[in-house]
C-alpha cells in the first residue's frame, strides 16, 4: 500500500477519469465488504429506509383521503413527484452519505488523515462509505413512478424517458449540493447538526408542487435553496408536456452550478481546517 | 438525600445542554420553519376542499395540532434510543446496571435536564408564537390545564416506547435502522404526522387501540376542544394513564428479561 501510494504521487498531478474510476471502485469494494459482516444491521436498516418511505407514502394517501386534490393536483401526479425525489435522493444517499459524518470526524480530529492522501480530498472523503440501502430508495421510488405513471396514462415514448433520465441526473447533482452545503457548515460552525437537521426538513418539501407556496417562498425554493429543481421542475416535463414552466429547462444550469459552489464551499472549509487538538 | 442525587442530575444535564445555546437557537428557527411549510401545505390543502371544517377540523385547529405535534416531540427528545444503544454497544451499561437507582430512571433523570430546558425553548415560545398568529384560536380556560396533566403522561409513555425500542437494540446491535423505525412509527400513529381525525374510520381505530396516540392525540385534543365535558375528559385521560401504566411495566419486565440475554462487548 505504501509503495503503491508514492508511486501514485510521482505519476502525474492531474489524473485521468479512469484513475478515479478504478479507485472509487476499490474503495467502495473495502466498504460494502465490511457492511456484510453486520448483516442484521444491514438488513433492519434497510427494512427501515423502505418503512419510512412507504410511511410517506400512506400519509400521502390518508391526506387524498378526505381531499381529492390539492391546488388541482391529485394523488398520483403527486406520488410521481414523491418517487422522483426518492430516485433523486439515491445518488446523493449511496455516494455521499459520508458527509453525515463530516461532522464527528472534523471535532475528533481525524478529519486529517484525508488531507495527506495523494487524490483530490473530496473525491477520497466521499469514497469512503457507499450506502447500498440507497438502492431500496430507488427501488421504491422507481415503482411511485412507474405505477403512477401508468395510472395518470401518461404517454410511454422515447422523449419522456430521456427527459425523466436527465431530470434524474441534474436533480440530484441538487440534492448532493444541498448535502455539501449542510455537511459543510461543520467546518464554519460549531456543533452544526442542526444545519444537517435544516436540510433535510427542507429537502422533504420538495416533493410538493411548488405553486402551493407564496411568492417569496417560491423565490427561495427556485433560487436560493432550490429544491423546486429537485422534483417539481424536472417531473413537469413529462407530467404535464403541453404547459412546462421555462424554468423547468434551466435544471441542468442550476444543479451543474449549485454542485460546483457546494463543491467550492466544502473544498474551502476542507482546506482552511486545521485540526483540533495537536 | 435520595432527592439530592436526582436533583445533581438534573442540573447537569441543564448545564450540558446551555452549552449548546446556538443550537438551541436553531431548533427554534427549524421549528418555525416548519410551521412556515406546514402552514402554506394545509392551506393548500383546505383550499381545494369545499367546507372550512373538514373531519371536525378548521384550518387553524390543524396548524395548532401540527405545530405542537413538532415542538412537543421536541419537548420530549432525550435521544433515549441512540444513548441506550451507545451505551450497550460499548459496553458502558454495566457500570450504569451497577448503580443502586436501576437504569431505566438512570437514563430518565440523566435527560430529564435536557427536558426542562426544552421546555422553555421550545414548547413554551412555540405556544406563545402559535397563541398569537392564529388569532388567538386557543381557548385559554380549564382546557390549558387538562393539556398539561395530558403532556404529564405523554412524556412518560414516549419515554417508556424509547425505553423498549432501546432494549430491543441488545438484540439487533442496529441502531439507525431501529431508531429510524419508530420514528415512523410513532410519527404516523401518534398522528404527528397528519392528524387522527383525518384518518379514514378503519385506521383512525387501530391507531386509537395502539399506545401511541396517546402521545400526541390525547393532548392536542384535550387543547384544541374546551368544549368537551368532564366524562370526555376523564375518559381521555383514563386512557393515557392506562397506556402510562401498561407501557411502564412492560418496558420495565422487558429490559430485565433482555438483561439475562446481553452480551456486552468487552464485558
Amino acid at each position: 500500500m505504501e509503495t503503491s501510494d508514492m508511486s501514485m504521487k510521482t505519476a502525474s498531478k492531474r489524473r485521468g477519469l479512469r484513475y478515479y474510476f478504478n479507485i472509487y471502485f476499490r474503495i467502495i469494494a473495502q466498504d460494502i465488504k465490511s457492511k456484510l459482516s453486520y448483516r442484521s444491521d444491514f438488513i433492519i436498516s434497510l427494512i427501515g429506509m423502505i418503512l419510512t418511505d412507504a410511511v410517506e407514502i400512506l400519509s400521502f394517501w390518508l391526506v387524498f383521503q378526505n381531499f381529492p386534490s390539492v391546488k388541482g393536483w391529485n394523488f398520483y401526479e403527486m406520488l410521481f413527484l414523491y418517487g422522483f425525489t426518492l430516485v433523486a435522493s439515491t445518488p446523493a444517499q449511496c455516494m455521499f452519505d459520508n458527509n453525515w459524518n463530516l461532522r464527528l470526524v472534523v471535532y475528533s480530529g481525524d478529519f486529517i488523515k484525508y488531507c495527506f492522501r495523494p487524490v483530490n480530498l473530496f473525491f477520497y472523503f466521499m469514497s469512503e462509505i457507499f450506502d447500498i440501502k440507497g438502492v431500496g430508495k430507488l427501488f421504491v421510488g422507481l415503482s411511485c413512478i412507474v405505477y403512477s405513471w401508468n395510472k395518470l396514462a401518461l404517454p410511454v415514448n422515447f422523449k419522456s424517458l430521456v427527459l425523466l433520465i436527465f431530470g434524474f441526473v441534474f436533480a440530484s447533482l441538487i440534492v448532493i449540493a444541498i448535502l455539501n452545503l449542510a455537511s459543510s457548515a461543520c467546518f464554519f460552525i460549531m456543533n452544526s447538526f442542526f444545519v444537517l437537521s435544516l436540510s433535510n426538513t427542507l429537502r422533504g418539501y420538495a416533493r410538493y408542487p411548488i405553486t402551493i407556496f407564496s411568492g417569496a417562498l417560491k423565490f427561495v425554493f427556485t433560487f436560493i435553496a432550490p429544491i423546486a429543481f429537485m422534483a417539481y421542475y424536472p417531473s413537469m416535463a413529462v407530467l404535464r408536456p403541453d404547459n412546462v414552466p421555462v424554468l423547468t429547462w434551466f435544471t441542468p444550469v442550476f444543479g451543474i452550478v449549485f454542485f460546483y459552489i457546494s463543491y467550492k464551499v466544502w473544498m474551502k472549509g476542507a482546506l482552511s481546517y486545521n485540526g483540533t487538538g495537536n | 438525600m435520595k432527592c439530592r442525587k436526582y436533583l445533581s442530575m438534573i442540573k447537569a444535564g441543564i448545564m450540558e445542554d446551555m452549552q449548546f445555546r446556538g443550537a438551541i437557537i436553531m431548533t427554534f428557527f427549524g421549528n418555525l420553519l416548519y410551521l412556515l411549510l406546514a402552514f402554506f401545505l394545509w392551506k393548500a390543502i383546505f383550499e381545494s376542499s369545499d367546507s372550512p371544517v373538514i373531519n371536525g377540523m378548521t384550518f387553524s385547529d390543524t396548524i395548532i395540532y401540527l405545530v405542537f405535534a413538532a415542538a412537543l416531540f421536541n419537548f420530549m427528545e432525550m435521544w433515549t434510543v441512540w444513548n441506550m444503544g451507545r451505551d450497550i454497544q460499548d459496553g458502558k451499561i454495566v457500570v450504569d446496571l451497577l448503580m443502586p437507582c436501576g437504569y431505566r430512571r438512570l437514563r430518565l433523570f440523566r435527560g430529564l435536564g435536557e427536558v426542562i430546558v426544552n421546555f422553555f425553548t421550545t414548547l413554551l415560545p412555540t405556544a406563545i408564537i402559535v397563541y398569537f398568529i392564529s388569532g388567538k384560536a386557543i381557548h385559554l380556560g380549564l382546557n390549558i390545564l387538562w393539556f398539561l396533566i395530558s403532556v404529564f403522561f405523554s412524556f412518560f409513555i414516549n419515554y417508556y416506547i424509547e425505553f423498549i425500542v432501546g432494549t430491543i437494540i441488545m438484540y439487533t446491535e442496529s441502531i439507525w435502522g431501529i431508531d429510524i423505525m419508530k420514528e415512523v412509527v410513532v410519527g404516523v400513529l401518534s398522528g404527528a404526522m397528519i392528524p387522527l381525525a383525518f384518518f379514514p374510520e378503519g385506521f383512525k381505530q387501530i391507531a386509537l387501540a395502539l399506545p401511541f396516540h396517546a402521545i400526541i392525540d390525547s393532548p392536542m385534543t384535550l387543547l384544541l376542544h374546551p368544549e368537551y365535558g368532564l366524562t370526555d375528559v376523564v375518559n381521555i385521560l383514563a386512557m393515557q394513564v392506562l397506556w402510562f401504566v401498561v407501557m411502564g411495566i412492560l418496558s420495565d419486565v422487558f429490559f430485565k428479561f433482555s438483561l439475562r440475554r446481553i452480551t456486552v462487548n468487552g464485558g
